[in-house]
C-alpha cells in the first residue's frame, strides 16, 4: 500500500518504497490520504502517481485515516487486488519476522507472516540467522486493539507468537522463524542485519543522572535491537555512553525519546560516523570516535563512507541544492524532472557531511519542501583530518571531529568563533584554538574578565551579597571543567549544535 | 577575633529628593507628624533593647538623616547614651547631605557627641551632579564642607560615584582631588552600578555609561591617586589616612555583633541576622504593638556553623587586612596568587587591588 500525503504529494521516500515494493513484484494499491486539510489537492497527489511512478490510480481511495473518511475503499480493494498467500501448511515452518516488542510479562512478543508450514503453542522453534532456539508459549492473530489467542497459525496467516524470550537482540526483523525439529532448507530472501551507521556520544547533563541515562538506554534497547550502546568517558564531559544508531532519524527519536519519556538533560556530542583507515603496521582499522583517530602519520589510507542520496524538490529550490550538495562535497550523477514543476536530483554523498545539518540546510534552502532519502554505497578514500579544539591549550576530547581537509579552515573559524562568543570571560585570557595534528589553524581569544558586581552592605544589610554568591555558587555547578577553563553547558550545546549559518 | 563590643546602626528613612541612582529603602521628604512618631518608635525600640555590653561605635544612616530634624535625631542619641554603655572612644557617625544642614545644626551635633561626619559629594562636576539628581553644586558642596569643619568635625567621610554617564577620566580626577584638597581623611568610592526600581533604570538604555575599559581605567586611577596621596585602600571600596578608618565598618566586615534600630534597619546579634520592616508606617506600628521587643530576636532562626564560616570568609575579604588563611585555603588560593588576585602576608589571606573588581568570583571559589 502506497500511501501519499495529499498535501505534500510524492516524497523522495515515497519514491524508493515503490521502487522497491516494484522490484518485489507487489501488487501497489496507491492510497491517497489527508484529504480531510484545507491544502489537500488530490488531483495533484493522482497525477504524481501515474507520472512518477507509473502506475494507474484513477480509482485509488481518497482517506483521511485521522477522521476516518473511506477507509472501507481500502479494505476492499485490498481485498480485491492482492492475491491470495500461497502456501502449504504441510511444508516446514518458514515465517517473516517484521516486528516485534517488548512485553514485560511475555518477554519479545514477535510478529510474524506465515509463509509455509504452520506454528503451534509447545512447537520448538528456531531463528535461522541468529540460530536462537525457543518454545512457543502463546500465539495469535493481530486485531485492532488486541491480540487474539489461537492454537496454531497456518501458511499465509499473519500473526504473533512469544516464546519467552528475553532479548530482542534475538528476533531481528527480517529473520526467518522455522522449526528447530524439522527446519526448513533455505530462509526467506532479503535478511539485512541492522548496522549502526550514525555514531554520537550521549551524556548526562548533571553527572549524577548517569544511572539513570544507563536504565533509560536500557529500556529503549528492549524494544530497539539496531540501537547500541557502551560505556564511554571524556576527559570534558566525564561518564557517559556512545552510541549507534542506524541513521540520523533514528538517532534523534532516540534522544527526543530519552529527553521527553525519561526527562534528562542530555549533552550529545557532534554525530560521527565509521571510518575505515588503512593503519600502519595494523591493517585495517574502523573508527567511530573521533577520540580514537591515530595520528595524521600513522595513516596509509583513510576512507569514509557514501551515501547515493536521492532528493526531490519543487524545480525552483534545484539551484540552490545544488550548491548545497557541491559545498558538501556531493558528486553529481543525475537529474531528471519527475513532472513539469519538480526534479529528482541523485549525488554521491559522504555520510559525515549528511549527519552534519544537512537536513536542516535542505529544509531551509527549499522552504521545507525538499525531501530525501539516502542509501550506503560503500567506502571512499578520503582527504580526512582530525580536528582538535583546544582551550587555554588543553585539548578538548568531546569537541574533536573528523573532516575532509579542505573544509577544515572554514570550520575551524566557525567553531573557535562560536565558543569564544559562548565561553564567558574568566579571571584570565583563554585563547581558543583549532589544531590538526598539533598544528593551530584558528585561534581566538576570550578576553579576561574585568570585574563583577559589587554589592553593596549598607548598614550591615548583607543579603543581596549573600544572594550574589549563592547565584555564583549555583552558576558553578553548571559548568564543566574543560581542563582549567570552566565552561557553562549553554556554550557546550550552543557549539555542539554548531548551525550553518 | 570577634569583638566583644557591639555596634549600634540607627536608619531614618527620609532624605529631601531621592536621588537617581538610589535603591536605598528612603522617603523623600514628608510631615512633621510622621517624623515624630517614627522618633518614639525609634526611642521606644531602643528603650526595649537591653545589653550590658559595650558600645563601639553609632552609625546614624539614611535617607539624610538630619532630615528627621536637629532637635529629634538629638532625642535618640540622647536615649542612646543614657541606656547603653559607650565605649569612650565611641565613634559616632551622622550622614548628612551638604543642603540638609546649617553650621547651628552641625554644632549642635558635635556638642552632643557626634564626632565622624559623612556627606556624600559623589562629583565635583556640576552637570554630572544634576544627572545624578542630587541637589546642589560643587560651590555648595564646598561651603558644607567648611561649616562642618567650622563646627569640629575632624573625623569627615565622603563618597565620590564614578563611572557616570558620560564622565571622562579628567572630571574623575577633578572630583578625586577637590575630595582630597577639602582635606577629608576617609573617602568611599564607588562605580554607578543601575539599580531596579531606581530612575536610572527605567532609562538605562539611554545612558551613555563609560565602557569596560574606561571604567577599568578609572578604577586604577582612583587606586593610583589615593596612594599617592597618603590614603590606604583599607576596605574593598574605602580609602582613609592612618587611623581613620571607619570603625562601624570594619566592626562589619569583623562580622561583629550589631543592632539596628529604624525602619530597614538589619541586625546581627546573638548569632542570628534579622532586619526590620522596610516600611515606616508598618514599623511605627509594629513597635506600638511591641514587636521589636527582645524576645522577638529568640524566634529568628541561628545562622549555622557553615554560613557563618561563608560570612567570615566573604565579608573579611573585603577588608585589606583580610581573613586568617589556614592550609587548606591557601591551596585553595594558589591560582589566584599567580594571577595577582590574592596575596598572602603573616598568615592573613586579602583580596589585591584587582582582586577586589572579581571579588565574588574569589570568594564563591574559596567557600
Amino acid at each position: 500500500m502506497l500511501v501519499v500525503d495529499a498535501t505534500q504529494g510524492i516524497q523522495a521516500q515515497t519514491l524508493a518504497n515503490a521502487y522497491m515494493a516494484v522490484d518485489n513484484n507487489l501488487e501497489i494499491i496507491p492510497v491517497i490520504n489527508k484529504i480531510d486539510l484545507a491544502s489537500a489537492d488530490v488531483e495533484m497527489a493522482k497525477r504524481e502517481i501515474e507520472d512518477i511512478i507509473g502506475i494507474p490510480s484513477d480509482d485509488a481511495p481518497c482517506i483521511s485515516a485521522k477522521m476516518g473518511i473511506n477507509i472501507k475503499d481500502v479494505l476492499e480493494k485490498v481485498v480485491r487486488d492482492v492475491p491470495y498467500p500461497k502456501g502449504d501448511s504441510n511444508q516446514p515452518l518458514k515465517a517473516l519476522i517484521f516486528d516485534s516488542y517488548y512485553d514485560s510479562y511475555k518477554g519479545v512478543v514477535v510478529y510474524i507472516r506465515v509463509f509455509e508450514g504452520s506454528l503451534s503453542v509447545g512447537d520448538k522453534i528456531k531463528m535461522m540467522h541468529t540460530g536462537a532456539e525457543f518454545e512457543v508459549v502463546e500465539a495469535g492473530t493481530l486485531s485492532t486493539f488486541n491480540l487474539q489467542q489461537r492454537q496454531t497459525l497456518y501458511a499465509g496467516e499473519v500473526g504473533y507468537f512469544s516464546a519467552s524470550i528475553k532479548s530482542i537482540a534475538d528476533t531481528e526483523v527480517g529473520d526467518t522463524v522455522t522449526s528447530a525439529v524439522k527446519p526448513t532448507d533455505k530462509a526467506l530472501p532479503g535478511f539485512k542485519k541492522a548496522v549502526p551507521m550514525v555514531f554520537s556520544g550521549i551524556y548526562p547533563a548533571d553527572g549524577a543522572k548517569y544511572d539513570d541515562l544507563k536504565d533509560a538506554l536500557e529500556k529503549l534497547r528492549l524494544n530497539d535491537a539496531s540501537f547500541i550502546f557502551e560505556p564511554e568517558t571524556s576527559a570534558a564531559l566525564g561518564f557517559g555512553f556512545r552510541c549507534g544508531f542506524l541513521g540520523l532519524l533514528h538517532m534523534e527519536v532516540i534522544e527526543e525519546r530519552l529527553e521527553r519519556e525519561f526527562n534528562l538533560d542530555l549533552i550529545t556530542t557532534a554525530p560521527s560516523v565509521i571510518y575505515e583507515l588503512t593503519v600502519k603496521n595494523k591493517g585495517i582499522v574502523y573508527i567511530d570516535n573521533p577520540s580514537n583517530y591515530p595520528a595524521p602519520d600513522e595513516i596509509e589510507v583513510a576512507s569514509e563512507p557514501i551515501v547515493k542520496a536521492s532528493i526531490i524538490t519543487p524545480s525552483n529550490y534545484v539551484g540552490p541544492i545544488m550548491e548545497l550538495c557541491q559545498d558538501r562535497r556531493g558528486i553529481f550523477a543525475d537529474m531528471k524532472y519527475i513532472d513539469s514543476d519538480r526534479a529528482e536530483l541523485h549525488y554521491d554523498l559522504p555520510l559525515n557531511e549528511i549527519v552534519y545539518d544537512f537536513f536542516d540546510a535542505l529544509k531551509s534552502r527549499s522552504k521545507g519542501y525538499a525531501s530525501l532519502d539516502y542509501e550506503h554505497i560503500g567506502y571512499k578514500p578520503s582527504k580526512l583530518v582530525k580536528l582538535d579544539i583546544l582551550l587555554n591549550n588543553d585539548v578538548v576530547d568531546a569537541l574533536s571531529f573528523i573532516v575532509h581537509a579542505d573544509k577544515s579552515y572554514a570550520r575551524a573559524r566557525k567553531i573557535v568563533e562560536k565558543l569564544k562568543d559562548n565561553i564567558p570571560r574568566m579571571m584570565f585570557e583563554i585563547p581558543v584554538q583549532a589544531a590538526i595534528g598539533g598544528k593551530i589553524i584558528a585561534r581566538e581569544t576570550v578576553k579576561a574578565m574585568r570585574k563583577d558586581v559589587l554589592a553593596k552592605c549598607y548598614g550591615g544589610d548583607i543579603t543581596r551579597k549573600k544572594k550574589l554568591l549563592e547565584k555564583q555558587k549555583e552558576g558553578k555547578k553548571r559548568m564543566r571543567t574543560l581542563g582549567t577553563v570552566e565552561v557553562p553547558q549553554e556554550a557546550f550545546m550552543a557549539v555542539l549544535k554548531l548551525d550553518d549559518e | 577575633m570577634m569583638s566583644s563590643n557591639i555596634s549600634l546602626y540607627i536608619h531614618i528613612p527620609f532624605c529631601l529628593k531621592k536621588c537617581n541612582y538610589c535603591a536605598f529603602y528612603s522617603i523623600p521628604d514628608c510631615g512633621e507628624d510622621i517624623k515624630q512618631s517614627y522618633t518614639d518608635a525609634l526611642i521606644k525600640q531602643i528603650n526595649a533593647f537591653n545589653t550590658s555590653k559595650t558600645i563601639s561605635s553609632i552609625y546614624f544612616g539614611g535617607g539624610t538623616p538630619p532630615v528627621l530634624g536637629t532637635d529629634r535625631l538629638l532625642a535618640v542619641f540622647e536615649k542612646l547614651k543614657s541606656k547603653f554603655n559607650l565605649d569612650t572612644n565611641c565613634e559616632i557617625t551622622v550622614e548628612a547631605n551638604p543642603m540638609s544642614v546649617t553650621l547651628k545644626d552641625l554644632k549642635a551635633m558635635r556638642k552632643a557627641g557626634f564626632n565622624r561626619l559623612s556627606m556624600g559629594m559623589q562629583s565635583s562636576d556640576d552637570k554630572e551632579l544634576a544627572l545624578l539628581g542630587r541637589l546642589y553644586n560643587k560651590e555648595q558642596y564646598l561651603e558644607a564642607v567648611k561649616i562642618s569643619i567650622d563646627a569640629g568635625f575632624e573625623k569627615r567621610s565622603t563618597d565620590i560615584i564614578f563611572a557616570i554617564p558620560h564622565q571622562t577620566k579628567e572630571s574623575l580626577e577633578k572630583s578625586i582631588l577637590t575630595a582630597i584638597s577639602s582635606s577629608t581623611p576617609h573617602i568611599s568610592i564607588y562605580s554607578l552600578s543601575i539599580e531596579v526600581g531606581t530612575p536610572f533604570y527605567r532609562i538605562k538604555d539611554n545612558l551613555k555609561l563609560p565602557d569596560e575599559d574606561v571604567e577599568e581605567e578609572m578604577y586604577f586611577l582612583i587606586c593610583d591617586m589615593m596612594k599617592k596621596y597618603g590614603y590606604k585602600h583599607y576596605e574593598i571600596s574605602s580609602f582613609a589616612h592612618e587611623e581613620y578608618e571607619s570603625r562601624h565598618n570594619l566592626h562589619y566586615w569583623d562580622c561583629g555583633e550589631y543592632v539596628g534600630f529604624g525602619a530597614a534597619a538589619h541586625s546581627y546579634f546573638g548569632g542570628k541576622r534579622f532586619s526590620n520592616i522596610a516600611d515606616v508606617n508598618k514599623y511605627i506600628s509594629l513597635v506600638d504593638e511591641n514587636f521589636y521587643s527582645p524576645t522577638d530576636f529568640n524566634n529568628q532562626p541561628f545562622i549555622s556553623n557553615e554560613e557563618k564560616l561563608e560570612e567570615l570568609i566573604m565579608l573579611g575579604l573585603r577588608t585589606s587586612k583580610g581573613i586568617k588563611a589556614d592550609k587548606k585555603m591557601i591551596l585553595k588560593s594558589k591560582r589566584f596568587i599567580e594571577l595577582g588576585f590574592v596575596q598572602i602576608n603573616n598568615g592573613y589571606l586579602s583580596l589585591t587591588e584587582s582582586g577586589y573588581r572579581i571579588s565574588n568570583t574569589i570568594i564563591a571559589e574559596l567557600i
